[in-house]
């Protein structure tokens, strides 16, 4: 690739940089007023929008629904993890690993190589078939994907330890770490939109053959998005695993894609910036949520515990916007867009 | 330059063209006129590659059926679609970016689209906007430049005056004639008789799927005659 940026990617940094303040203003404020509590909370939300930024590059641009995200999150945290964790700490915890997996470990960057590595020749090999794939093929596909990883994961226990925690993963990462990857992932995933390649994606989603008749080639084009977005995925596994200091199968299945799918739908699938503010206010909406599941004192009235309403506002969320916003917030506009009317 | 032979274009089981023949000539308008359902999508799409086909097209001698629709723009066939089919949600000028996808210079590309915007102001005023906003004949005007943005060899025009006004589709036809004057190889589909013998050198007359006649554009004097029996009329 040519470091030489187009008219629409020039502009593209101008919206990747306004997210990025948006980023660092946010992070800014946690660490001004902020109580420790909410890095977790933070440093969650940024993983998400490592997820939801990387649905953009393939189901936004291609406008094809895949919901196998979370399997290749949870492929490369498992990676990652088996990889990083000390041996005597392995031998605890996966006391039967197959292959000397618990005899070894690594130094976190030749982990996140290796996890980063494996996660895209998987993304490679199903690219290869879903690329030939079309709408509702590909959506039927990923979940078999989705629901293949997700057993291995339950029922190979001597590696992954199924629904128990994989514990004693050293913590490497913290917030500093996943606010550059957010900034980074917001940046690739707007150059990437306004490229050559994010053209005629998008160009294929509003007519396949025309775009064929114009000389794109469909198949390599899909390809290449689709690994690209498991890269993202996977950085967001290991980002996830890095801080966490312990994972379990139970977060890499349908909940998880339930709410990165709802974040990105509410933002507006087309645009990056869409795909940012999906997630940040589904966010705030599920903190204020869960404040209000609990039946807080409100002065004047006491609250009802309200237990589930979160799961019910993901809902209530993407059946409302499905029918009153189809285009998510932003339509077809990125972040300097924002004055401008979207006909779309 | 492009030679059909006993061209058969099938949808599913049912074949809608049996077996034409159509010749055109580098620096050629030739107009393939005929009523609905004739055939005349059919062809075109059979020389983009869209349809199934049999028998042979030959762009320049080498066949090009066994090619993908991609290849063949590659090869030089460019196409205005019916019913202009653009990218809707693409803006006006990412619209023209996409007819010069295979194009490798880049440079120049840009300054052909800015020719073409002032060509065209009303594509230049609207360019960052979604090209879906434009009005049918502004489309039309959008869906031939891009198709002409990708440098082709020969320009396929499939009812470029479909519901559009009168005025506006003088101007269509104004640009196909400057087209010709800069030695543009087309093959126009066209349904309004009178305007498309005015810009053709050569006329094809499809009828359910066949060839009925064929012949310079002088042989159908001035297309009444040609009108009727399009239209069904037996005087």
């Amino acid at each position: 690739m040519t470091l030489r940026l187009n008219i629409n990617q020039r502009k593209g940094l101008v919206g990747s940089t306004l997210l990025s303040l948006l980023i660092l203003a946010i992070v800014g404020a946690y660490y001004l007023w902020g109580e420790s509590y909410q890095a977790r909370i933070l440093y969650a939300t940024f993983v998400n929008l490592l997820v939801v930024v990387g649905l953009q590059v393939f189901m936004g641009n291609a406008k094809i629904t895949s919901f196998s995200h979370s399997a290749f999150m949870g492929i490369a945290a498992y990676v990652a993890a088996i990889c990083v964790t000390p041996a005597a700490m392995k031998a605890i915890s996966l006391p039967d690993a197959p292959w000397g997996l618990n005899a070894f470990e690594l130094s976190p960057l030749v982990s996140v190589l290796l996890a980063l590595s494996i996660t895209g020749i998987l993304g490679l090999l199903t690219g290869l078939f879903m690329a030939r794939l079309t709408g509702v093929g590909v959506t039927i596909v990923s979940i078999a994907i989705l629901v293949i990883v997700h057993s291995i994961f339950l029922h190979r226990t001597d590696i992954f330890k199924g629904n128990q925690a994989f514990f004693g993963i050293p913590k490497i990462f913290d917030l500093p770490h996943i606010t550059i990857l957010a900034i980074a992932a917001i940046f690739i995933a707007r150059l990437f939109r306004e490229s050559a390649f994010g053209l005629q994606l998008r160009a294929c989603a509003d007519d396949e053959i025309g775009a064929r008749a114009m000389g794109v080639d469909v198949y390599r084009t899909r390809l290449i998005a689709w690994v690209i977005g498991t890269l993202f995925f996977a950085t967001a596994g290991i980002a996830y695993a890095f801080f966490l200091g312990t994972i379990s199968a139970r977060p890499f299945y349908f909940n998880f894609v339930f709410l990165t799918v709802a974040m990105l739908i509410l933002g507006g699938l087309r645009s990056v910036s869409g795909a940012v503010i999906g997630t940040l206010l589904i966010t705030i909406g599920l903190e204020v949520v869960r404040w209000l599941e609990t039946g807080p004192d409100l002065g004047i009235i006491k609250m009802p515990q309200m237990l589930g309403l979160s799961g019910l506002l993901l809902g209530v969320v993407i059946v409302a916007v499905m029918t009153f916003l189809p285009n998510g917030i932003m339509g077809n506009r990125e972040i300097e867009e924002i004055f401008k009317k979207d006909p779309g | 330059m492009l030679q059909i032979e006993s061209l058969k274009v099938f949808h599913g089981l049912i074949e809608a063209v049996h077996g034409i023949d159509i010749k055109i000539s580098k620096g050629q308008c030739v107009c393939l006129l005929g009523p609905n359902g004739a055939g005349k999508t059919s062809t075109l799409s059979s020389i983009t590659g869209t349809a199934r086909a049999t028998g042979s097209v030959r762009l320049d001698g080498n066949d090009i059926m066994a090619l993908s629709i991609e290849e063949r723009c590659k090869r030089g066939i460019a196409i205005s679609p019916e019913g202009r089919r653009i990218f809707s949600n693409l803006s006006i000028q990412d619209n023209m970016i996409m007819g010069g996808a295979i194009r490798r210079d880049k440079t120049r590309l840009a300054q052909e689209i800015e020719e073409w915007i002032s060509h065209f102001p009303v594509l230049g005023e609207r360019r960052n906007q979604p090209a879906g906003t434009l009005s049918g004949g502004e489309q039309q005007m959008l869906a031939i430049v891009r198709a002409l943005l990708s440098k082709p060899r020969i320009l396929l025009l499939d009812e470029p005056s479909l519901g559009l006004a009168p005025q506006i589709t003088a101007r269509v036809f104004e640009i196909i004639r400057d087209l010709k004057k800069q030695e543009m190889t087309i093959l126009l589909v066209e349904q309004n008789v009178a305007a498309a013998m005015e810009v053709s050198d050569y006329v094809y007359v499809l009828n359910n799927g066949a060839i009925s006649s064929h012949g310079d554009v002088g042989k159908f004097g001035d297309g009444s005659d040609l009108m009727d029996e399009l239209m069904g009329v037996h005087r």
